[in-house]
Parts: structure tokens; sequence; C-alpha cells
């Protein structure tokens, strides 16, 4: 999902910096008051942030003979929602345009809005609506995982889209165009990501079922009902 | 879930299966250079912006890494970052249940 540093034209760049940095402030503003509301918050951070910097290092084969690599944003952003795990995503982020020439810093601000605010934000949209729903809590975090890395995608392909209209057709078929490339890789890794952090959450459920009920983010009756299907 | 060990069984099967595809596709594949999309996406810029790809430069002067070696030990460094971060939690909470 990295655009590459000097594939965006600088008044793109601009933009999506403009729509990345709010998002970053309120992310800091919102962890400051977690943590310092609850120090066992900090583990469950760790836990959640974690995977993105695992998930987000592996570059995976797909179908469509490339590489791309799942984003790992899930967790985070049932645990914290977008705000704090775009802060996450932009620390994973600066960290690989620094050193490993993957994005830059003139395009991070895109990466960021894609990774770290869009597909968060659509994978919050469907916990917020499954959570007080019957749906299993397991289900529930596939589903979020598995969207908030498609729509990463969609989202970077969106931005190409923008910047680069084909001369015939526009804005429309170059977005077909790099939903080609972006999109279609990513839809077998996008399951694969979502079954493994569905894993993840049950150890989290199995050994501290009390900081997720008491961050509310499940219902106690929902984390009892996950304990009864993880044993 | 019925039985204990549902979504390790999943994620196994998951794996193996993706694991196979790739197998698959990469011996049936013959032009398939897996290659990372983000190098495909650029080529596809390029393409559409009729611009060769030597002449997009960074905005922003930046540093690469000098080999693929190089590169690979920075993203180990990253994955074990996390993995310290991951294991570490993990294990600080079987500790604290054991004790309480």
């Amino acid at each position: 999902m990295h655009i590459m540093e000097g594939f965006l034209p600088l008044q793109w760049c601009i933009v999506w910096w403009i729509i990345a940095l709010p998002c970053l402030i309120l992310g800091l503003y919102q962890l400051k008051k977690v943590l310092a509301a609850d120090r066992e918050t900090l583990p469950l951070l760790g836990v959640t942030g974690g995977f993105i910097f695992i998930l987000s290092s592996l570059k995976l084969p797909s179908v469509t003979g490339s590489c791309s690599h799942p984003t790992g944003t899930g967790l985070s952003t049932i645990s914290f929602g977008p705000w704090i795990t775009s802060v996450v995503c932009a620390i994973v982020l600066l960290f690989q345009s620094l050193f490993l020439a993957h994005g830059g810093l003139s395009v991070l601000g895109a990466n960021i809005v894609s990774m770290g605010i869009v597909g968060p934000i659509v994978g919050y949209a469907v916990y917020r609506m499954l959570r007080d729903t019957s749906v299993n809590v397991y289900l529930t975090v596939f589903l979020v995982t598995a969207l908030a890395d498609m729509f990463t995608y969609v989202t970077t392909s969106l931005e190409l889209a923008l910047a680069y209209p084909a001369e015939t057709g526009g804005f429309v078929s170059s977005f077909v165009l790099f939903m080609g490339i972006f999109a279609v890789t990513q839809i077998p890794l996008a399951i694969v990501e979502g079954i493994v952090l569905a894993l993840v959450f049950k150890y989290i459920v199995v050994l501290k079922p009390d900081i997720l009920i008491r961050l509310k983010i499940f219902s106690e009756e929902k984390i009892n009902a996950a304990r009864d299907d993880a044993s | 879930m019925k039985f204990r060990y549902a979504l390790e069984t999943l994620a196994t099967i998951a794996i193996v299966a993706f694991s196979g595809i790739f197998l698959y596709t990469s011996s049936t594949m013959g032009g398939a250079e897996f290659a990372g999309s983000d190098n495909v996406g650029s080529g596809l810029i390029a393409e559409l912006s009729g611009i060769p790809l030597e002449n997009f430069q960074p905005l922003i002067p930046q540093w690469k890494p000098p080999s693929g070696e190089i590169e690979s030990c920075l993203f180990a460094l990253q994955a074990a970052v996390g993995g310290a971060m991951v294991g570490g939690v993990f294990g600080f909470w079987m500790g604290s249940q054991k004790k309480a």
C-alpha cells in the first residue's frame, strides 16, 4: 500500500498531509488520556500495536504474482479506535520511509490516510455495527481486520487514481486499474490476516478478559460467551 | 464454536491453503516475478502519466538501503520489535494470572 516517494505530485502530498495531521493530533491526545486513566491499558496497546509492527513487515506472495503485506490494524482499531491506531501506523510508516525506502516523507501523509485512517475507520464502523448484536466476537474481529486491510488498499488505489486519472475514462478507469493491482492481490491476504488476528484475540480473551470488559470493548456477556467458546 | 481448537485449526488450514496456492501459482505462472505491489503500482503510474519511471525523483531526499540484505535486516528488526512487544505482554499476562 505504500505510495513510493516521488510518485505523488506535490499538491496531493499536501492534501493528504492536511487530512492526516488532525487525526494524528486527536490520536495523540486520546492516547495520553487513555493511558493516564488506566495504566493497565499499556500492555493491551503493546499487543495490538505489536501486531501492526509484525504484520506490516511481512511481504507475502499472492495469487496475482506480486507481493503485498497485511496491515494488522484490526485489533488496535477494536481496542482503541481509529485515531490511536493512526498514531501507531504513523510510527511504523515513518520507520519504513526513513530506513527502508518504502514510502517517503512527502507521501507519508497519503500512506497514513490509507493504512492508519480510512482502513481503521471502516473497521471501526463494522465493529460498532456488530458490537451490540448477537454476532460472535471472533467473527467480528475477523470482519473488522479483513475489511480494514482491504479498505487500506482501496484507499491507496483511490489516492493514486485521483492523482493520475487515465486519459480515456479518467478517474474511474484509472481507479479500476489500480484496484486490479492493489485490491485483488490483497483479498487472500486479508482473509488470512482476519483469521490470524481472530485467533490472537482469543488469547487476549482467555488471558485478560477484565481489561476488555473495563474498556467496554465488548459487553461482559459477550466476553463470557467468547470464553466459553474458547474452552 | 463447539470444539476447543476451532480457531487454531482454521488458522492452520488458512495458512496451509495460502502456501499451497502460492506454490501452485509460482510454478504455473511463467511471468510471475513476485515483485512488491508497490513497484507494480509505480509501473502503472508511469504508464498512465506517460512519464518514464526513471523520471520520478523523490521530492524529499531519501536514504535507500544499499542492498536487499540490509533491507531484509531492517525489516526483520521491525518484526522483532513487534514480536518482543507481543511476547512480552502475553508473558506478563500469563505470569500475573498464575500469581493471582
